[in-house]
């Protein structure tokens, strides 16, 4: 599947379309349903930051979500805004933090959820999310012909 | 897109159903719900997420802002959730030991 690029009015209003339009995507590579309710959460977190860095910035242009299956069976989404940026927590930073602050986890989520992250701070922030899609997990089991052998078939 | 918020009175306690998807855009109806509710001097909840399709980060900022308000008043917020997906990011985020979380109502009742 070639990459998708969806610009997004700058409107926490939006939000959902981003998780639908993506995760739509996602399924149609073959995503199981369980990895698609974690790119879901995903996606919206950081279409959620970007949304919200270009509010208090007062911009107006759309932010951009880019996204599709790459060859090695891995579903990449990239959300960029063009915002001031920020300096991304680790996850080191968060032993022992405060639960009664309101905010910042949205960071952790991603990075609990996805196979791997970058944040990019370069003329706004730039996070590329990438899931792997195990093939195996939605596939109905394959029709025996003479030549299965037993031995070797998922269960 | 659509969130539900519907509350009752269930004993000495206030069960606030929430239905739906709670994101950045719907999470202020639901805070203002526990607003209004604290304000009214209810300050046991249970907010009843059985029917919630959908919750972020987002969402559990307004949970945590919605029980240190009950917590002010030495009240208390619990909540009912049996959905993996969503107890997955209370988890994540370490926040199951922070709320009361029960598998169903009757169980949140009856506790405490």
């Amino acid at each position: 599947m070639a990459a998708v690029e969806l610009c997004l009015p700058a409107d926490v209003a939006y939000v959902w379309l981003a998780r639908l339009v993506v995760c739509a995507a996602a399924r149609q590579s073959g995503m199981s349903d369980e990895r698609v309710e974690d790119l879901r959460i995903a996606v919206s977190e950081a279409t959620t930051n970007a949304v919200t860095a270009h509010r208090r910035a007062g911009l107006d242009q759309p932010v951009v979500l880019r996204f599709g299956a790459t060859e090695d069976h891995t579903f990449e989404v990239t959300v960029v805004d063009s915002g001031p940026g920020f300096e991304p927590v680790t996850r080191a930073s968060m032993n022992g933090r405060d639960w009664t602050i309101e905010g910042g986890l949205g960071v952790t989520i991603i990075r609990e959820l996805a196979d791997d992250v970058r944040f990019l701070q370069a003329d706004g922030m730039r996070v590329s999310m990438r899931f792997a899609v195990d093939l195996d997990a939605n596939r109905p089991e394959p029709a025996l012909d003479g030549q299965a052998d037993l031995s070797t078939r998922r269960g | 897109m659509e969130l539900t918020l519907n509350h009752r009175n269930e004993g000495d306690k206030t069960v606030l159903e929430v239905g739906g998807e709670v994101d950045v855009y719907t999470a202020p109806k639901l805070r203002e719900k526990l607003v209004e509710l604290v304000g009214e001097g209810l300050y046991d909840v249970v907010v009843d997420m059985t029917k919630v399709e959908f919750l972020d980060s987002t969402g559990l900022g307004v949970l945590v802002g919605g029980l240190k308000r009950v917590r002010s008043h030495d009240g208390s917020l619990a909540l009912v959730c049996n959905q993996e997906r969503i107890l997955k990011i209370f988890r994540i985020t370490g926040l199951t030991k922070v709320f009361p979380i029960y598998d169903t109502l009757d169980e949140a009742l009856q506790d405490g």
